[in-house]
């Protein structure tokens, strides 16, 4: 809803306005580094990675600062231990971990003796029911988008996560969704990757997980930001110790389709 | 309440016996050729300090000692009136002055300027005749009221496409915006770029900004108290204007004359027509425009009756094609009965309504819904002035008010893919009693004192829940009906002036407000959509207390004025959000509030010049406003967002000739304080932004020039008058930064960088204006 009316008020601001746009130079201050935990686990195979980084300037020409020494583990409710193997450039792997329904997952990061950590659960996947892609036209422009149907389970919340590989090029996230406003219902989303520039003839790969709530809300806040926000802020992150990033573990499917004429 | 009675007789009593046996004259005062009341006109008992102001709806009563009186009834923008009367008894007067625009030009008009704003107790305060500011320059060629007051010190300008104000450091949901007493909630168009207010059915605005009187109520940072003219009684007459964004048209006429009259106003811009030209059919069925109605009426039944009743309905209305439609408006209906009693007791009861609602249509394949929000308000007032004599005025009166807000509800059609929410309204009364006291011991001394008694009564039915720190439901409580919950306070008010000499003067005030109805805005430039909540079992009733000091100086036989006031408030219960708050349609909604306290303070100076060809102002702030949760910024105090070091403004107008006048404004002022980021990092391959500290950073500062100039071709006959406004909107082409943001560079997405949109270049206007 909120993007409906951020969207038209945005058109109607542009076309009754001259506004203009230019870079500025802006002098920032640098905050204390903070750490950022990427654990997104998926049941798409056993393979799992996980990215430990660092806060940088904002001036900075790199988007972030790899952490190299971490001790990064995620145990579970079975007693299971995994280790994740340091690979370089901060990404952390292991190669037997397969997420199961109905087990907690706990993620223990440790740097320098600081201790970062995280709870999940699976939740149960959302099958769908059919997908499709649609074209809408907004001020004679064309926009593609993949749809998905399916049948939103009653009387549970839940919350779905979208990203998105277009052409082969790596997985970005492009939407979140809650049921909040049609639980129970036959429910359609329209997904795009992350700046709505879907063409005809691209090839779509999209992941959709069911993710739990810390996770959506997190995604959520990443999605509304806008410069119209009174007091910008992190999203919060369901990781302790003040640590930024998520830790997810998820059902997952991925779907691929090409944008075709329809 | 029964203490506040016995409170309010004995001083009733003792203000009576004060009261000595004199003769009191008293009556109306009027514009001659229109028969509009004119308010705060002086009567003065002439080469004496004997004077007394007309009240808003023109009334006077003076008391005299000499049955053979010599009498000045004077009104700015009118040639004063010098008239002997001959009163043994308590007698009406009324008086019509000429206005200095109807006069033939051979005749010297001779303003005589009053020093009121030196010897008055009041401070903290601005009032304003559409005619004082009608050469102000203005964007789109509109004249608006509400951007002329933020020409003022202590008043803090919204900015670009934001007609909110801030007053003394106060948020923008904390002004009572008052038109002919009926609260307008939302006072913009077009999100922002207008206001409400329709300058052709305005007469005047009073604003205060500290000191407030113990009449006004229910915001505790300002009141904007705005009145409609009655229409003239003597003759019909139209006015208008045909502009490039809007035209105007008033109608106005007696119903009987002398007796009775009738005034309805209207505006429509046309923005949208141009839309209409495009060959997209979702284009071209698009909808962007707004259009404003005031109409008024009032009929003197007798010398002692007479009945007002006037009403404004206002609507914005956006739409794309059948695929979406938004449209807001406030509408306001007020009846209001005059009474005299007698001479010194006068009488005013008031019946209000006013309402504010929004919709939003939704319909595409997927969904087809309605989202409907709405708030209200009833209001009963009973205002008593009673005039024991020339140094003693009693001003008491009750007030009932019932403010029910019914959020946003979403409600699905047919096979729509969403589900229809209803969320629970909410309603309040709020109760309240006053009486204030305005006193001159001595002619070197003046004061008011007053005390407001309110009392809010949260309403059933309703569901209300109880949060952990984190904000989580743990517990709810239902309510059938009846008072929930009492919040009872005292609004001690007080101003007082030492009158130096007729020139100088030294002013204190003090003021307690309280506030039950708060807005809920968490992007810069408030929506429509934001929501209201009253006072409840977790919201608190907000507050402030202002304590205030001044020197008011006037110059040259009060050609220039001169104000020197400094200011402190503190405000209680102030409300912030949890990060990534969830304020739509969530029953929860409670549970994402911070409750923290702020405190402004700053120095405010003015300067103005009153007669002459070239008149005008010059108002700086230097000042200060912050806030403190325990949540938000760890616990330190952050600058509120509205917090300008500077803030300056340069008002001149110029009569060229008899048919040119011009207008500029210059207005400078830190820019607003803004939270960037300071630093960034990655996730999923997004860069996203690091935020340290809220509002530590500064948007650059904002200054614009305006100039405008009227040309009024000589008058061809005697009914018909035209003029033609000319405007140039930001003059220099300022680029002043709208907003600022940040994000990933096109070419290489490791680096950041920050640029900024800015709305308004330099714009050109023209309006031509008529008038018979």
């Amino acid at each position: 809803m909120r993007r409906y009316i951020y969207l038209f008020i945005n058109v109607c601001i542009a076309s009754i306005t001259f506004s203009c746009e230019e870079i500025i130079e802006v002098n920032l201050n640098e905050g204390d580094p903070k750490y950022v935990i990427e654990a997104d686990l998926t049941s798409l195979s056993s393979d799992q990675v996980i990215r430990v980084t660092q806060t940088v300037p904002f001036n900075a020409d790199v988007p972030s600062k790899p952490i190299e020494n971490a001790r990064v583990d995620v145990s579970n409710s079975k007693g299971e231990v995994f280790n994740f193997a340091h690979q370089g450039q901060g990404y952390y792997v292991v190669e037997n971990l397969k997420p199961r329904e109905n087990v907690v997952y706990n993620l223990s990061v440790n740097i320098d003796n600081e201790l970062f950590e995280a709870t999940s659960k699976l939740e149960d996947f959302v099958p769908i029911d059919s997908m499709g892609v649609i074209e809408e036209r907004v001020f004679n422009e064309s926009y593609y988008f993949v749809l998905f149907k399916f049948n939103d389970p009653v009387d549970t919340p839940n919350y779905y996560r979208y990203s998105t590989s277009v052409n082969g090029s790596p997985f970005k996230f492009s939407s979140a969704f809650s049921d909040k406003f049609n639980d129970g219902l036959y429910v359609t989303h329209q997904i795009a990757n992350s700046d709505n520039s879907l063409a005809m003839g691209d090839s779509v790969v999209v992941r959709r997980q069911c993710v739990s709530k810390d996770v959506y809300n997190y995604w959520n806040e990443i999605q509304f930001a806008n410069p119209g926000n009174a007091a910008p802020s992190n999203p919060k992150s369901n990781i302790s110790n003040g640590a930024f990033g998520y830790f997810s573990v998820t059902a997952a499917k991925e779907y691929g389709i090409r944008i075709e004429v329809l | 309440m029964p203490y506040f009675l016995i409170i309010l007789a004995s001083l009733f009593s003792s203000v009576s016996l004060i009261a000595q046996d004199k003769t009191t004259i008293s009556g109306y005062v009027r514009d001659a050729a229109s028969g509009e009341v004119l308010i705060g006109a002086v009567v003065q008992i002439k080469d004496t300090q004997n004077a007394t102001s007309t009240n808003s709806y023109g009334y006077y009563a003076l008391q005299i000692s000499d049955p053979n009186t010599e009498l000045i009834v004077s009104f700015v923008g009118y040639q004063f009136l010098e008239q002997t009367i001959n009163a043994s008894e308590n007698k009406r007067y009324n008086f019509e002055l000429i206005s200095s625009d109807n006069q033939l030009e051979e005749v010297v008009v001779s303003v005589k300027k009053q020093n009121d704003n030196v010897t008055k107790a009041q401070m903290g305060a601005f009032n304003f005749t559409m005619e004082e500011v009608k050469n102000i320059p203005v964007v789109f060629g509109e004249r608006d009221i509400l951007k002329t007051i933020q020409l003022l010190p202590g008043i803090g300008k919204g900015g670009e496409g934001s007609s909110n104000f801030y007053v003394r450091g106060g948020g923008a949901d904390q002004n009572l915006i008052l038109l002919d007493e009926a609260t307008v909630y939302n006072a913009a168009h077009l999100l922002g770029f207008f206001s409400t207010f329709n300058s052709d059915a305005i007469k005047d605005v009073e604003l205060y900004k500290g000191g407030i009187p113990a009449q006004y109520g229910g915001r505790i940072s300002s009141v904007m108290d705005i009145n409609m003219v009655d229409g003239n009684n003597k003759k019909f007459a139209a006015e208008g204007g045909l502009g490039l964004i809007a035209s105007r048209l008033k109608l106005e006429g007696p119903i009987v004359r002398d007796k009775g009259s009738f005034m309805v106003s209207g505006r429509r811009t046309y923005a949208d027509l141009f839309l209409k030209l495009s060959n997209d059919e979702t284009v071209n069925q698009s909808k962007l425009y707004f259009y404003d109605l005031n109409a008024k009426v009032n009929y003197r039944f007798n010398d002692k009756n007479t009945l007002y009743a006037s009403g404004y309905f206002g609507k914005d209305d956006l739409g794309y094609g059948d695929l979406f439609s938004f449209d807001w408006g406030n509408a306001t209906a007020t009846v209001r009965w005059n009474h005299i009693f007698n001479e010194k007791l006068f009488s005013n009861t008031s019946l209000i309504y006013s309402d504010f609602t929004y919709n939003v249509n939704v319909s595409n394949d997927e969904s087809d819904f309605t989202i409907a929000s709405k708030i209200e308000n009833f209001n009963l007032k009973e205002d008593l002035s009673y005039y024991a004599d020339n140094k003693n005025t009693l001003r008491f009166g009750l007030n009932l008010l019932r403010q029910k807000i019914s959020p946003a509800s979403l409600s699905a059609r047919g096979e729509s893919a969403v589900n229809s929410i209803d969320i629970e309204s909410r309603s309040g009364v709020e109760a309240a009693a006053y009486i204030s006291h305005e006193w001159k011991p001595s002619s070197w001394l003046s004061m008011i004192y007053g005390l407001r008694a309110t009392d809010f009564m949260v309403q059933g039915p309703g569901t209300f829940y109880n949060y952990d720190e984190e904000g989580d439901p743990v517990g709810e409580q239902s309510f059938d009906g009846g008072v929930i919950k009492h919040y009872f306070n005292l609004e001690p008010r007080l101003s007082l002036s030492a009158i130096l000499s007729q020139e100088h003067s030294v002013k204190a005030s003090y003021n307690r407000i309280v506030q039950n109805l708060h807005q809920l805005t968490n992007t810069t430039s408030s929506l429509p959509t934001d929501q209201y909540v009253v006072s409840s079992i977790n919201i608190k009733p907000q507050y402030a207390d202002q304590a205030a000091l001044g020197y008011f100086r006037n110059f040259n036989n009060n050609a220039y004025e001169f104000s020197m006031e400094a200011y402190y408030k503190y405000m209680g219960n102030q409300i912030d959000f949890r990060n990534g708050a969830d304020l739509q349609a969530n029953i929860y909604l409670e549970g994402e509030l911070l409750y923290g306290i702020g405190r402004s303070y700053g120095l405010e100076w003015y300067l103005r010049k009153s007669k002459g060809k070239l008149n005008g102002w010059i108002s700086y702030t230097l000042a200060k406003s912050e806030r403190q949760f325990e949540q938000i910024n760890d616990g330190e105090w952050f600058n509120a967002r509205q917090d300008r070091t500077h803030d300056i403004s340069i008002v001149g107008m110029y009569e060229l000739s008899k048919k040119w006048s011009l207008g500029a404004t210059f207005l400078y002022y830190t820019g607003n304080a803004i939270t960037f980021p300071s630093g960034k990092y990655q996730v999923d391959g997004r860069t996203l932004f690091y935020y340290t500290e809220r509002n530590g950073y500064r948007m650059p500062d904002y200054h614009r020039l305006d100039l405008s100039a009227t040309y009024e071709p000589r008058k061809e006959n005697k009914r018909f008058h035209s003029s033609w406004s000319f405007g140039l909107y930001n003059a220099y082409n300022r680029r002043n930064a709208y907003i600022i943001d940040f994000r990933e560079n096109e070419q290489n997405a490791n680096v950041t960088e920050a640029y900024k949109v800015a709305l308004f270049g330099i714009i050109p206007s023209v309006t031509w204006n008529f008038k018979f």
